[in-house]
């Protein structure tokens, strides 16, 4: 029997020896697949941000021109229908008149304001106040009108009304304006006091319009018009320092609002370019003048001081 | 006689374990690779020897806005429209600049001429701040992790006229000496044209991160 126990001993030790041994390689066998596939380290340092590839670097660049570029910014008396305007805006009279002179080289400019009765030639109508020319022939014959004044060529022009001045200036939010004197204009419906001022639509065609109460009449009128399209840039400015995406929102704004020949990509690319130029960098420039009577009616003799001005700008000169 | 392994339970577990020992040796072996690898890993200075990951493949999401005209397309389908010609147009845009850059001659004609003219002199002498930029000489490789883009586009009649993109783009270089990460945070002013979209205006940086 103990033989026989012994003798069936060694069996049953060898599958327990056995068993332990395969439960071991077992063991070992799962410790070796986790080590093969559990995630590895990588031999280079990609997660570990290792080397510095590149030095921080920041660059900005809006369109280079070298270049001057002239825009007649015009406002028509008519085609507003909520101001009881009717008629076409191309046929009105150009009751505003600001030829936009920039030196896109050197990023600086002009706006030179003109009165409307200035009293010019009119290529083909003798001479005549210079807000007539756009109702003679529309924008095309005021272009010419003002190029044969002041010996300046004219890129394009940019048109726009009463109503579209106020839309304009209600969608972009209105725009921050130095009153530079108390006005109560009731002709003009412009009640503002002196200093700086977040002006609404109204606000803004109120002050743009405000003549028969002020000092200057319509030299400080022409005077406010300048102010206000530099008042534009300048918030135009903060606006797209603030969220660049803005460029787009004042170009859609311009594309309901204005009617200009600046094909689009041109249009892009000065309103880009005009992120850079400060405001201040503009000269606003009434353009002298005397008033005076033609043919029974109020008008305003441009000056000699006006033809020297157009002179320097021709030449170059804008400060 | 021919005896079914079953009906032997003595070599069973020798054979069961001789099987075991087998795979064991492999996963071991592959294991003591991995870990080979990882120890070299750890060093600032990792070899460019040891194969890098795969690269994803570059994908720029864009999530778009639009402005319309009145009396156009709905501001959501112009939106929805304009989305696939702005991918395309930042995908080649960080492919010149990044992913095919990298190695490179040097020559960023194909970076370049994604510039509308007026800001293309500009572009040239801004390149570092666009693109891998002088760093590209020394890098093998770049492997995107993120690019994405957020556009508001302006719409005209039936097809975009301009529009504003902030492009963010992270991806990993290789380089002899390492791999690092690098970025492009960037604000694009877009123009398009009857080619496609050029960049009329950016204001961008590029580097590590902060």
């Amino acid at each position: 029997m103990t033989r026989g126990q012994v003798a069936g001993s060694p069996p049953r030790r060898r599958r327990a020896v056995a068993l332990v041994g395969v439960a071991g390689l077992v063991v070992a066998l799962v410790a070796g697949l986790v080590v093969a596939v559990s995630p590895r380290r990588p031999a280079t340092a990609q997660e570990g941000a290792a080397v510095t590839v590149q030095r921080a670097h920041a660059g900005s660049a809006t369109p280079a021109f070298n270049k001057r570029i002239v825009l007649l910014t015009i406002g028509s008396d008519s085609g507003a229908p909520k101001f009881g305007r009717g008629g076409s805006m191309e046929r009105g009279r150009a009751d505003a008149l600001q030829l936009v002179v920039l030196d896109a080289a050197k990023h600086r400019g002009a706006v030179l304001s003109f009165p409307r009765d200035s009293y010019v030639p009119i290529p083909g109508h003798g001479t005549n106040k210079i807000n007539a020319a756009m109702a003679f022939g529309g924008p095309p014959l005021l272009v010419a009108t003002f190029e044969r004044l002041t010996g300046l060529t004219i890129d394009y022009y940019a048109l726009t009304s009463f109503d579209g001045l106020t839309d304009m200036v209600n969608k972009v939010g209105g725009v921050q304006v130095n009153v530079d004197m108390n006005l109560r204009d009731h002709f003009a419906g412009a009640f503002l006091d002196k200093g700086r001022r977040k002006l609404n639509g109204g606000q803004a065609l109120a002050y743009a319009r405000a003549r028969k109460t002020l000092p200057g009449g319509d030299f400080d009128r022409s005077r406010h018009q300048g102010q206000l399209l530099l008042s534009g840039l300048g918030t135009f400015q903060r606006q797209v320092a603030e969220n660049p995406a803005r460029v787009m929102t004042w170009l859609d704004v311009l594309r309901d609002e204005v009617r200009t020949d600046v094909p689009f990509p041109e249009l892009l690319r000065l309103a880009l370019l005009a992120t850079k130029v400060p405001p201040s960098s503009f000269k606003n420039l009434p353009v002298p003048g005397a008033a005076g009577m033609a043919g029974g009616a109020s008008v305003v003799h441009l000056q000699p001081s006006a033809y020297s001005l157009f002179a320097r700008i021709r030449a170059g000169k804008l400060s | 006689m021919i005896v079914p392994a079953r009906s032997n339970p003595g070599r069973r577990p020798a054979v069961v374990a001789g099987l075991l020992a087998a795979l064991l040796l492999t996963a071991l072996v592959a294991g003591c690779t991995s870990g080979g690898r990882s120890g070299s890993g750890g060093q600032a200075t990792g070899s460019t020897a040891a194969p890098a990951a795969p690269a994803a493949p570059l994908e720029v999401q864009v999530a778009a806005t639009a402005r319309v005209p009145p009396g156009e397309l709905s501001a959501k389908q112009a939106a929805k429209q304009a989305a696939p010609g702005l991918e395309k147009f930042l995908d080649r845009y960080l492919t010149e600049a990044y992913v095919d850059a990298a190695g490179g001659d040097g020559n960023w004609s194909g970076l370049l001429g994604l510039f509308d003219t007026p800001v293309r002199a500009s572009a040239r002498k801004q390149l570092d701040a666009l693109s891998l930029g002088a760093a590209a000489a020394d890098v093998s490789a770049v492997r995107p992790s993120r690019a994405s883009a957020r556009a508001v586009v302006l719409y005209g009649p039936q097809r975009p006229e301009a529009a504003t993109v902030r492009l963010a783009f992270d991806a990993t270089a290789d380089t002899a000496q390492g791999s690092g990460q690098v970025h492009l945070r960037s604000v694009l002013q877009l123009l398009a044209t009857g080619e496609g979209w050029r960049i009329a205006a950016f204001d961008s940086r590029t580097g590590p991160p902060k």
